[in-house]
């Protein structure tokens, strides 16, 4: 397949066959399924249909990447940077007093307000002497292999808006999701696998749901498939009660033995084929699937290091753990959120800052330090790009005239990168002494995106997707710079 | 050839610009030498640019000499930093024969085709073939003579009925009507099933859905509360009732665009304003200046692309990059909208999207009421203010604060601070009031539709948004239709800016698509009707007849559609009858080694294309073949049964998704509630459109869902066991169920190679894997469920 390259042509009969999933190529197909002595030798021509291909195949990125997957651990709601990474000193000894100071979050815009002092202790980590509060204890044992974004800002500090902007680039719905243009660019490796993968809190989802993990525009092929990690990890995964795994295979011989028959006078019908193998597909996803998430094989050693064995740690671990597996069976993009449904079930510390923060970072840290050791032990970290944040961070002030609480910050916020060819111990961008609003290096979620997409080998301004008479692209028309100062 | 590639090319054949050469330079030269750039001094955008002298000196296209036009040199250097384009891939060898054949043949330039006057082509006289030709073959068949292929021969006739039966209604043809069908021999049998189809209430399901697809129709608003849309399903069935009624094409656009603004205003023509209350919409936007124009964004995308296939919103920030559309024509396009209020405010989610149609005589019972009620709560707070002042200052100041506190302070403490009279008053009042409230209650509910209910007042000019930025307006515009038609400006009515009126600019607009002298909207409408029977359009980029689109396969045919459409009245089951009674519509599908070799695309229509089911036909024909599918026409949305894993994706899992009993949860897909956050999986595993944009057609995939969910899911197996009811497998022998549910699902006999692998199927299930003999008549049922056979239409 030919990489998508910047062009202002409509979709040729050859990429439209390919956007829309016209069909596995006949040698794939052929070797995909000789294995289970399914079909005869002669039954396909490689030339009839060598035009349709899987929409899914591993395609070849535009320049060597750094990254072969992605990790995405969103803190859904918005942490607050300046209780976690972004280290403000000044505001020491500040707590109660007024400020002007402008924002703009649920409550509309102020100009002012009560400083809440940030609630947890700093102090310096690492090689490079990063300051980290009480709440991240095990992720600041990694800062030197971590690069903190601390200028970020997006054009929204409203939930529903900035899901959409985080995850898609855009504050309307409709457009494609991160991990929908990283499978769309590069397809996947392991097909029996989904290339993207989210994974949700127990809880509830996140506001949205759906339109978070959507592929927009783009053919649902792209979509990301929610994975679970108790139970079938898979909607319809699991085979209906009183069907076995060989009962299965019973039907799905005497499924395909109708589709020969039928496919016998349409042998130029490469979607016949498509249909057929992608039943053998599905069988062996019904594998791979549980296989993926089945944690038996891992040691007691790692469970406790992802902290499965706590009870406030183990469902992120178990998500963590499984990321970790899912990455290293070739799945492309994988999304675990931090928190589900609303309030303080998430991020969104409006009431009791500390009550909210104690409790996510609590369940998170550990799990995250373990990933990053994991990948790091097995020769992964390299080629996998973790990135950490929610949709917006949280502001200096209060959000109410007691409490700890703060509304939504959009004018600055701090995001992290590891591994995949970032630098480590490095700190990009700044916001002010209140942490209010980026002032050094502002970055835009573009710019995340952008970077996101080039360590993965895609030019952010060539991968683009013919819609609606315009080339779309996630990072938009206008061009948007990688980070280049964190890339090693 | 437009196949280059496929078909060779031969030096004597002429080049025709439009569809070969223009393709070319605006994909592969425009970025630097197109409307926005000139560099070097050459821009390709007109003959007069593109032959010009550049800033080198040189001629970068010199009729008739190849050789000495640089364009030529420069996309054939050999030297990487020489060779155009910079960026990219190079030209491919077609394309450059393409290009050095239409210099040598004199450099022809015309004008895109699409922007020129529907032309009046006759249909082609077809010297080779005898008798009379309908006049679609012979476009068809003249094109496939010229590249020397045959037209197939006509579908069996099972086939042919399987595939007008979904084409027309979505729905397949029982086993006694494939029968009936084949058993009649009678010149007019095609011809009377189609009349019937055409008859049946299912057919504006099948039709109307299409439009919804066009028109990104959902019930919901998208973002965090995802919330609904009161009455949007009328909206649903005002399109699927105009179908049904073959409402003319021209007045069904009206009826959307200026419903409200018709001389003949009717509850029919206010539902249609739901067009513009489909899109997505933030009740709490970040900036709520750049959501307004968001929102016309989305009506100018949608209306551009939907009625006229140009794709306007491209405009939005600076000039069209490929097209000859303005940044100015944009707004001047926006101008005409100037009128729509938001679908609602946060807080009010019905005032400016519901519309009261109810009788005159409801009306004003239900004014009536409300003025009954407003006197009486001002008798009774005169009274209360009365009790009041005589209270201590806490308990005063307490009845200031919200309406709990202040009602607790009045039951507390209003008898005693008032005399009797004022007592034995207010409590009459009290008992007015209560029995007003009843008589509301008691009044039959108000009828509203969803639609333009209230507008924005306009009273100041549209300007040109500098860069699309809604805080950077630049010149002013008035309302005027895109530049590139040459059509007179439009005489706007003075109106006085209301909150109450329309501005009655929406009708100039459809007034303006729907007149017969539009070079687009005949041909954009026909060419749809096309796509929906054929799988694609004469144009494929349905949405999108401008320079970008793709070019039209059979252009002459396509004129000569959109004159009929007109001539018709714009009659879209005439237009159906036309298409159908053609060999072209009733040509077999099988695949021939030649025509596959020459024209493997099927572009010329040698065949006709098969086609997977839709998501929505897949669903209803599973409810059909077990006789389940309830057969109701319109009414308000359905909300099947979802797992409690797809709802646990939801921010509060299950909300908004509501409750049907079984026999509603049955009805056909159509009807199924549109939750833009939730869309039903086994609809959007097959290829359901994300409703946010307009959709002009379905993508058509195969992957690993879409078998997990025919194998594995709660609804197949539930559907696979009243298959297995409604053929009594219980008491009948095996081959018999063999018999009964290949009919059932496939409308056609069970062959005696099938009754024997049914069989053996069966059987196996029991002794081998140890199932019940119910167990595996259900298996068997879902197994035949899964067949390509069932998923497929020739």
């Amino acid at each position: 397949m030919k990489n998508p390259t910047r062009n202002f042509c409509g979709r040729t009969r050859r990429e439209f066959l390919w956007q829309t999933g016209g069909g596995f190529s006949a040698a794939a197909l052929t070797s995909m399924l000789a294995g289970d002595g399914f079909l005869s030798p002669g039954n396909l021509s490689a030339s009839e249909s060598a035009g349709s291909i899987n929409p899914l195949m591993a395609k070849p990125p535009h320049f060597a990447p750094k990254a072969k997957s992605v990790i995405f651990l969103f803190m859904y709601g918005g942490p607050s940077h300046i209780d976690t990474f972004d280290y403000k000193p000044t505001m020491v000894g500040m707590d109660g007093k007024t400020v002007d100071v402008p924002t703009f979050g649920r409550g509309g815009k102020k100009t002012g307000g009560r400083i809440v002092e940030p609630r947890w202790d700093f102090a310096q980590h690492g090689q490079c002497g990063k300051w980290v509060s009480t709440l991240f204890p095990n992720v600041a044992k990694h800062v030197d292999d971590i690069a903190f974004l601390h200028s970020m800002t997006a054009d929204s500090p409203i939930h529903g808006s900035a899901m959409l902007m985080m995850n898609s680039g855009k504050i309307l719905s409709g457009s494609p999701s991160l991990g929908s243009w990283a499978t769309y660019g590069l397809g996947s490796v392991n097909e029996n696998l989904p290339g993207y993968v989210v994974m949700l809190d127990p809880k509830a989802g996140p506001i949205s749901g759906a339109k978070n993990w959507s592929s927009g525009y783009m053919p649902a092929t792209y979509a990301g498939t929610v994975f679970r990690t108790k139970g079938a990890p898979i909607l319809n995964l699991d085979r209906p009660k009183g069907m076995s795994q060989e009962v299965q295979r019973a039907l799905i011989d005497s499924i395909q033995q109708a589709n020969d028959r039928h496919f016998a006078p349409r042998q130029d019908n490469s979607d016949l084929e498509s249909r057929i193998a992608s039943y053998e597909l599905a069988y062996k996803m019904q594998s791979a699937a549980p296989e993926a998430v089945d944690l038996a094989t891992e040691d007691e050693k790692t469970l406790s290091m992802y902290g499965i064995d706590r009870e406030e740690t183990n469902d992120f671990g178990t998500r963590c753990l499984i990321a970790r597996r899912l990455v290293d069976r070739g799945v492309r993009f994988v999304q675990l959120y931090s928190g589900g449904a609303h309030n303080d079930d998430n991020w969104d510390a409006h009431g009791d800052l500390e009550l909210n923060h104690n409790r996510h970072a609590g369940r998170t840290d550990l799990p995250i330090a373990a990933l990053l050791t994991d990948l790091k032990q097995r020769g992964m970290l390299d080629e996998t790009l973790v990135i950490w944040g929610g949709e917006f961070g949280r502001q200096p002030t209060a959000e109410y005239a007691e409490g700890s609480g703060r509304d939504h910050n959009s004018y600055g916020f701090t995001m992290w990168m590891a591994g995949g060819g970032i630098k480590g111990g490095v700190s990009f961008g700044t916001t002010d002494e209140l942490g209010a609003a980026a002032v050094e290096n502002p970055l835009h979620v573009k710019n995340l995106h952008a970077t996101a997409l080039h360590q993965m080998g895609l030019d952010p301004n060539q991968l683009s997707y013919f819609y609606s008479g315009l080339e779309q692209k996630l990072v938009g028309v206008e061009h948007v710079e990688p980070i280049h100062q964190i890339i090693a | 050839m437009f196949l280059s590639g496929t078909i060779g090319l031969a030096a004597d054949d002429p080049i025709d610009f439009q569809k070969q050469v223009q393709p070319i330079l605006a994909k592969k030269c425009y970025a630097c030498h197109g409307p926005d750039e000139a560099e070097g001094g050459l821009k390709f955008t007109s003959r007069e640019a593109a032959f010009a002298e550049t800033d080198s000196g040189g001629f970068a296209i010199v009729p008739g000499d190849a050789e000495s036009s640089y364009l030529l040199e420069r996309i054939t250097a050999e030297d990487e930093y020489e060779r155009m384009p910079p960026e990219g891939d190079p030209l491919t060898e077609d394309e450059i024969a393409l290009i050095r054949g239409w210099i040598e043949q004199g450099a022809a330039w015309e004008n895109h085709w699409a922007f020129e006057p529907l032309t009046k082509p006759a249909p082609p006289e077809l010297s080779h073939l005898s008798g009379e030709t309908h006049p679609i073959d012979a476009f068809v068949l003249d094109s496939l003579h010229q590249a020397g292929l045959q037209a197939n021969p006509a579908a069996e006739k099972p086939e042919l009925l399987r595939r007008v039966y979904y084409d027309l209604i979505g729905l397949p043809p029982s086993k006694s009507e494939v029968d009936a069908f084949v058993a009649d021999t009678s010149p007019d049998a095609f011809k009377n099933v189609v009349e019937k189809l055409l008859a049946s209430q299912h057919y504006g399901e099948r039709w109307g859905r299409h439009w919804l697809d066009l028109v990104r129709y959902a019930e919901t608003n998208s973002f965090e509360r995802d919330g609904p849309k009161a009455n949007a399903w009328k909206f649903r069935d005002f399109v699927i009732r105009s179908f049904n009624e073959d409402k003319p094409y021209d007045q069904f656009v009206r009826e959307q665009l200026a419903g409200d603004e018709l001389i003949d205003v009717t509850p029919e023509t206010l539902t249609a304003t739901g067009y513009y209350r489909l899109g997505i919409w933030d009740d709490e936007p970040a900036d709520p200046l750049q959501a307004r124009f968001d929102a016309l964004d989305d009506i100018i995308l949608t209306t551009g692309q939907v009625f006229f296939g140009l794709t306007m919103n491209c405009a939005r920030c600076h000039d069209h990059k490929i097209d000859p559309i303005p940044q100015k024509d944009y707004y001047s396009m926006l101008s005409f909208f100037e009128d729509i209020t938001p679908y609602a405010e946060r807080g009010d989610a019905t005032s400016y999207n519901q519309i009261d149609i109810s009788s005159d005589q409801l009306k004003a019972r239900y004014a009536d009421n409300d003025r009954q009620r407003l006197q009486l709560e001002k008798d009774i707070h005169e009274i209360e203010q009365i009790g009041i002042a005589k209270m201590s200052g806490p308990d005063q100041r307490a009845t200031e604060g919200n309406k709990r506190d202040r009602n607790r302070v009045l039951r507390a403490k209003l008898q005693s601070n008032l005399d009797s009279q004022q007592w034995d008053q207010y409590t009459e009042y009290q008992q007015a009031l209560k029995k007003n409230q009843q008589e509301l209650r008691q009044l039959p509910p108000r009828e509203q539709v969803m639609g333009l209910a209230q507008y924005r007042k306009v009273d100041e000019p549209t300007y040109v948004l500098f860069r699309g930025s809604p805080h950077s307006p630049s010149d002013e515009v008035g309302p005027a239709f895109p530049t590139l038609f040459e059509s007179p400006k439009p005489e706007l009515p003075s109106i006085e800016p209301s909150t109450d009126s329309s501005s009655k600019r929406r009708l100039l607009l459809a007034e303006w698509i729907t007149d017969p002298e539009n070079r687009l909207t005949s041909r954009v409408m026909a060419n749809r009707i096309w796509q929906y029977h054929f799988g694609r359009g004469i144009v494929e980029s349905s949405n999108n007849f401008g320079q970008l689109g793709t070019p039209p396969t059979h252009p002459r045919l396509l004129d000569y559609l959109a004159n009929r459409f007109i001539e018709s009245g714009w009659s879209v089951k005439a237009m159906h009858r036309l298409i159908l009674s053609s060999q072209t519509y009733q040509m077999s599908s099988r695949g021939n080694p030649e025509s596959l070799a020459a024209d493997p695309a099927n572009s010329l229509f040698w065949r006709f294309d098969p086609r997977r089911l839709s998501a929505e036909e897949i669903r209803d024909s599973i409810l059909a073949a077990n006789g389940s599918l309830n057969r109701d026409v319109y009414g308000p949305s359905v909300y099947p049964e979802l797992s409690a894993e797809v709802l646990a994706g939801q921010s509060k899992p299950g909300s908004g998704w509501g409750k049907s009993s079984p026999s509603q949860q049955n009805r056909r897909s159509v009807y199924i509630h549109v939750k833009r956050s939730l869309i039903t999986p086994m609809l959007s595993a097959f290829d359901f459109p994300d409703p946010d944009q307009t959709c002009e057609a379905r993508f058509m995939t195969l992957q690993p869902a879409q078998a997990l969910s025919l194998l594995n899911g709660d609804f197949a197996a539930k559907q696979a066991q009243k298959l297995a009811d409604s053929v009594h497998a219980a008491d009948i022998e095996d081959s018999e169920l063999v018999r009964r549910v290949i009919p059932a699902v496939l409308s056609r006999e069970a062959t005696d190679a099938e009754i024997a692998d049914g069989v053996e199927l069966i059987e196996s299930l029991q002794t081998v894997h140890g199932l019940s003999e119910a167990k595996a008549d259900q298996l068997y049922c879902l197994s035949v469920m899964n067949w390509n056979e069932f998923l497929f239409v020739d």
